[in-house]
């Protein structure tokens, strides 16, 4: 149907300010949906966290604690990335709405781990030594290294003018979909769901239920881009990039398992490291996937609890707020619509 | 431990030593053998169940050095995750759960039921009374007890008997009661003697029937607290009385009941208060104080306390109202933890109809209006409209009524006229009905002196189901023992509050509900919107009420008719489906009934309620109360953790067409549990086996007005709609106003997006939209066909 021929491509540089017609609707859709999904850290309910933080094993309290100083910086980073290189090439209005929207949500992440922190960690040097976690803990460093090592790769890249800078770009959006948000925050929703398995630490859990779906909402933004760039320009995929990317996601699987080990050292049942690292690969295999590219480890899903996470929801309203309802409703009264 | 760094890629060799702690502190080898043993003691009849694949599963997620208790925990766990696979692992979790349970209270020196009724009365967990009853009748009891009756528990259902339920030790936190002793002490706390006692107890461990939750928590306990609801009436318009229904909230909720309390008294905002010569700053900022007050009183441990808020459509302060559970805007005008509800007279749904206007009027200027109703509330309206505050379009009120519903799930349609017209409670003049409860089933009168008690109990009536119908015998024998329990629990109980105490022993009102309706459909294989289906629920509730009020005519028989029962209809003739003009088919007994009535009298001034039995449908392993199922396969949430739900019927019948597989099991889960996509299964299996949000919700409303002449009080109906439009509800809501039904509970929608799934395996990279899978709507639908025709999904 498309009456206008594209001349512009998404990474061409330069500041694309028109709306209409649309380029990219499918950009505009999720800006739309990601609107709905509206939540505000109020309505996390920290309260019973606490009592439960006291009746965890010492094992378990090590891993809450070293799962806390990770979210601590995590999403900042996240939002660094997306202000500092993604919107700057992105270019299509439409998409950069989204990108908006994306980084007022990695926004509200950080105002609700930041107030986990402060309802967690009630000493304040405590307080300031998870937030130095990025530096003093070695485990959350090398992830941190990892993060930093791609936002550098392009930071200095201003527009997209060479097929290198566009493969460069391209390596590092999928960097921040497939190993952060896909890889590292799955990592740390595991651990977040293994404990809401066992009952512990709901507030955490409901809040990280609502940051998850708005992350895998991110992750396939983040795709769409990548495969419209494909459809584009088809001959920036090659043999060589798709190394490249199988060679980013085996190293993210690598500091994320070092990550586990530091979690897991003091032995917690029923998350194992083996299972731990199955999962990884196994979650790092459907990144590929979803690039098309073959999966590098063949692995399965350990872990019973995740399926969990994959099936529709049901509170009993006495004990938990819902999270299901939508924000964005429209239309005006009628009285003989079909229901 | 080593861990092996492993660049290739291959699976990593599972560690070879695994160890595990004893009590006595010596580490031992793992064994798998002992494990497949522990387990393969409790298959028995789960032939679909495979201990060894158990066994591997648990030592696959232990560490080296765990504990012989982490290890017990982690095989219920792990048999508890195979649910999804094989729903017979339920059955299996909770036996060695079970059995978990009964080492620990076997631990404490606990051999029998009277030994845990002892052992919990020196730590101060029994009444005296309770205790007594059971030393003197020790060895009744203790051979009345039947452990066998824990094979009729899933997993999710023992789980949260277990997790709170059960007495706990006041320090250590051990269990001190098995599940059977719970239940004989939930039926010795309400028992004269032993023979009722054990007759109460086999009904409740065959799962037929199950008392609310406050009476399993705490009958036979020092604190027999055993009412659901409790409704309040609005405070005076002053600061004292304002004050006093905090107090009284508070009291009332520490003891697990839920609160319905309504605000139409309170002055709205810029109202003059003549004490002071100020301007009143309207409802809002006081029930922010209810919401602190309410989110503060935790039950017992065992849940987060719960209130609804009910305010006339005519209140100045209504549009606020209903933002007060937005999650925008100025958090101090923001209420999280409370519920909200709308009371709305007909005369506001008739204006919605026509299309005119509607006046926000302040109650200091009409304080009588939330005491009237029908004509009366009608011409005292309109005499008020001269002084209204405000005058706005009823349609536009309407409108923002429906998207509080839709965005929030809150803001519950509930109709004062036809839940004053049609109550056996208000027959004499001066006694009105000011609010539905927590759950929109119960509706009492009430006054500033009186607060209004329900306690409830429901009939499980999958259990009900024989040679393909209802057991009509067994169902009546259910009523008959659920009657006189519900009863006495008048008697026993403890009130909170002296406006409590003051009001039941008056009244006397029960709510006897129905849960498993969906269960019975399924094994009947009657569609949820067959006209079958509405004529066997029909009559069900036919036979429930009639049952009941013979019961009830049968106590006032022994015990007298309650005090008030003067100022019902039933004692000028009028029974509740009489009232509601409906035609009975047990003509002949409905007449020997109101003959034995007028002479007896009742000694319950209501019967029925359905309530959304959320916890105890789970503990009995049925869907809730009336409701069409949500999903095939489902999780829910609670406090005792995340549990998969797989419908049993529906694994039944793939099982017998050879569909049972990992590839359909996956699409169910894709399709977040439908099977309307199942191209194997015949048009009449995937028909029944819709959800909620696949059935017509026109037949969810005509279910509920069909049986509605048998239910005295009223049912928590909750709508579901994936993608909610204003017009969509507002179409909905008149609908189910004109079908005559006195209240509606939540709206039900689904998240716009949804979380990445995890664990199914990810579409090919071709198709743009695979990830996500965004609920469109209406409006969304069309937006997105006029901008981009060829690839929107949701028009093909």
């Amino acid at each position: 149907m498309t009456t206008t021929p594209v001349t512009q491509m998404l990474l061409d540089p330069g500041m694309d300010l028109t709306l209409r017609p649309m380029r990219y609707p499918h950009f505009f859709d999720r800006f739309k949906d990601a609107i709905k999904n509206t939540w505000t850290v109020e309505e996390v309910d920290l309260h019973s966290d606490l009592a439960d933080l006291q009746r965890l094993s010492p094992a378990e309290q090590h891993l809450v604690s070293r799962l806390v100083a990770f979210f601590a910086t995590g999403d900042t980073i996240v939002a660094n990335n997306l202000v500092l290189n993604l919107y700057q090439h992105v270019n299509s209005p439409e998409g950069r709405l989204y990108l908006s929207r994306q980084l007022f949500e990695e926004a509200v992440h950080v105002q609700f781990y930041l107030n986990l922190l402060d309802t967690y960690v009630p000493d304040e040097r405590e307080r300031f030594e998870a937030f130095a976690a990025v530096e003093n803990i070695p485990s959350i460093a090398r992830k941190a290294e990892f993060c930093f090592k791609w936002i550098d790769s392009i930071y200095s890249v201003r527009e997209l003018k060479t097929r290198e800078d566009r493969r460069a770009f391209l390596l590092n959006v999928i960097c921040f979909a497939a190993c952060i948000e896909g890889l590292f925050f799955y990592g740390a929703f595991a651990y977040v769901y293994y404990l809401r398995s066992r009952g512990v630490l709901q507030g955490l859990a409901s809040g990280t239920n609502w940051v998850f779906r708005d992350e895998s909402m991110h992750m396939a933004f983040a795709f769409d881009v990548v495969d419209t760039v494909r459809q584009e320009e088809p001959d920036l995929f090659d043999a060589a990039m798709e190394q490249q990317v199988r060679d980013m996601l085996s190293e993210a699987v690598e500091c994320e398992v070092q990550f586990a080990e530091d979690l897991l050292e003091q032995g917690v049942s029923g998350m194992s490291l083996a299972d731990m690292r199955e999962y990884l690969q196994h979650v790092a295999d459907r990144r590929l996937s979803a690039l098309g590219i073959d999966p590098i480890y063949g692995s399965k899903n350990p872990f019973a609890f995740m399926e969990l996470q994959d099936v529709q929801e049901l509170s009993n309203f006495f004990e938990r707020r819902v999270s299901a309802y939508q924000v964005g409703v429209t239309g005006s009264v009628s009285f003989d619509d079909d229901f | 431990m080593t861990v092996t760094h492993d660049k290739t890629g291959v699976p990593e060799q599972r560690r070879h030593q695994m160890r595990v702690r004893k009590r006595s502190g010596d580490l031992e080898t793992v064994d798998v053998n002992k494990i497949v043993k522990a387990v393969e003691r409790w298959v028995a009849d789960l032939d679909e169940v495979d201990p060894l694949r158990v066994a591997t599963k648990t030592i696959s997620g232990l560490y080296d050095g765990a504990t012989t208790a982490e290890l017990d925990k982690l095989s219920i766990q792990t048999a508890a995750e195979l649910i999804g696979e094989e729903p017979q692992y339920s059955r299996l979790g909770a036996r060695l759960l079970a059995a978990y349970v009964e080492k620990e209270v076997r631990q404490q020196g606990v051999a029998t039921f009277s030994q845990s009724i002892r052992y919990a009365h020196q730590l101060g967990l029994i009444g005296d009374e309770t205790a007594a009853f059971v030393a003197a009748n020790a060895r009744k009891l203790d051979d009345a007890v039947d452990e066998n009756q824990n094979l009729r528990f899933e997993y999710f259902g023992l789980r949260t008997v277990a997790d709170r339920y059960l007495l706990r030790h006041p320090q250590a936190r051990t269990v001190v009661e098995t599940p059977q002793y719970f239940l004989l002490r939930v039926a010795c706390g309400l028992s004269t003697n032993p023979a009722e006692a054990i007759g109460f107890y086999r009904l409740m461990s065959s799962l037929a029937y199950l008392p609310s939750s406050p009476t399993l928590f705490n009958s036979g306990t020092r604190h027999t607290q055993m009412s659901s609801c409790f409704l309040v009436d609005s405070p005076k318009d002053e600061l004292d009385s304002i004050y006093e229904r905090y107090h009284q909230v508070a009291k009332l909720s520490k003891f697990s009941g839920g609160i319905g309390i309504s605000w139409s008294r309170i002055r709205g905002r810029g109202a003059l208060i003549r004490g002071t010569n100020g301007r009143s700053n309207g409802i809002v900022p006081f029930l922010k104080t209810l919401d602190a007050g309410v989110a503060a009183v935790n039950q017992g441990g065992r849940r987060k306390g719960a209130a609804c808020v009910y305010l006339e459509p005519w209140h100045p302060d209504v549009e606020e109202f209903l933002e007060l559970r937005d999650n925008t805007g100025e958090d101090s005008r923001r209420t999280h933890n409370l519920n909200l509800a709308n009371w709305i007279p007909d005369e506001f749904m008739r204006r919605v109809e026509a299309d005119e206007d509607w006046s926000l009027i302040d109650p200091s200027d009409a304080p009588e209006l939330p005491d009237l109703f029908g004509d009366e509330f009608d011409a005292a309206y309109k005499a008020a409209e001269k002084n209204a505050v405000k005058t706005v379009k009823a349609r536009d009120l309407y409108g923002r009524m429906m998207r509080t519903l839709a965005q929030t799930g809150n803001g519950w349609m509930t109709f004062k006229d036809p839940s004053n017209r049609l109550s056996n409670q208000t027959g004499a003049p001066g006694n009105t009905i000011h609010l539905s409860n927590l759950c929109t089933e119960i509706l009492e009168v009430n006054s500033d002196d009186e607060t209004a008690v329900c306690n409830l109990g429901s009939i499980n009536l999958g259990a009900h189901i024989t040679d393909g119908g209802v057991d009509w015998e067994k169902l009546r024998s259910t009523v008959r023992t659920a009657v006189v329990f519900l009863d006495r629990v008048i008697d026993i109980n403890y009130y909170p509050s002296p406006q409590a105490a003051k009001s039941n022993p008056r009244w006397r009102p029960i709510g006897l509900g129905l849960m498993g309706l969906q269960d019975a459909f399924f094994q009947l294989r009657l569609p949820f919107d067959s006209p079958a289906a509405k004529e066997l629920s029909t009559r069900v509730q036919e036979e429930i009420f009639l049952t009941a009020l013979e019961s009830s005519t049968g106590l006032a028989e022994q015990f007298g008719s309650h005090p008030s029962y003067a100022e019902t209809r039933a004692a000028n003739g009028d029974l509740h489906h009489e009232l509601w003009g409906a035609t009975p088919s047990q003509t002949e007994r409905w007449a020997a009934l109101k003959a034995r009535i007028a002479e007896h009298g009742l000694r319950n001034s209501l019967m029925i309620a359905i309530a959304p039995t959320a916890t105890i449908a789970s503990i009995a392993g049925c869907y809730e109360c009336i409701e069409p199922q949500v999903s095939n396969l489902f999780k829910r949430e609670t406090m005792s953790g995340e549990f998969l739900q797989i419908n049993s019927y529906l694994v039944r019948e793939l099982k017998a067409r050879g569909l049972w597989t990992a590839a359909i099991r996956e699409q169910i889960k894709r399709a977040e549990g439908s099977v309307q996509g199942i191209a194997d299964l015949p048009s009449e299996v995937r028909e029944l086996f819709r959800t909620a949000w696949e059935l017509p919700q026109r037949a969810l409303i005509d279910l509920a007005a069909a049986r509605a002449p048998y239910i005295d009080q009223s049912q928590s109906l909750n709508l579901f709609m994936s993608a909610p439009t204003i017009g969509k509800v507002s179409s909905m809501y008149l609908y189910a106003w004109k079908a005559g039904l006195k209240t509606s509970y939540y709206l039900r929608s689904r998240p716009a997006t949804r979380i990445q799934q995890a664990t199914v395996s990810v579409a090919p990279a071709v198709a743009l939209p695979a990830v996500a899978l965004p609920v469109v709507s209406d409006e969304e639908a069309l937006a997105c066909s006029l901008e981009n025709p060829e690839s929107c999904e949701a028009c093909q």
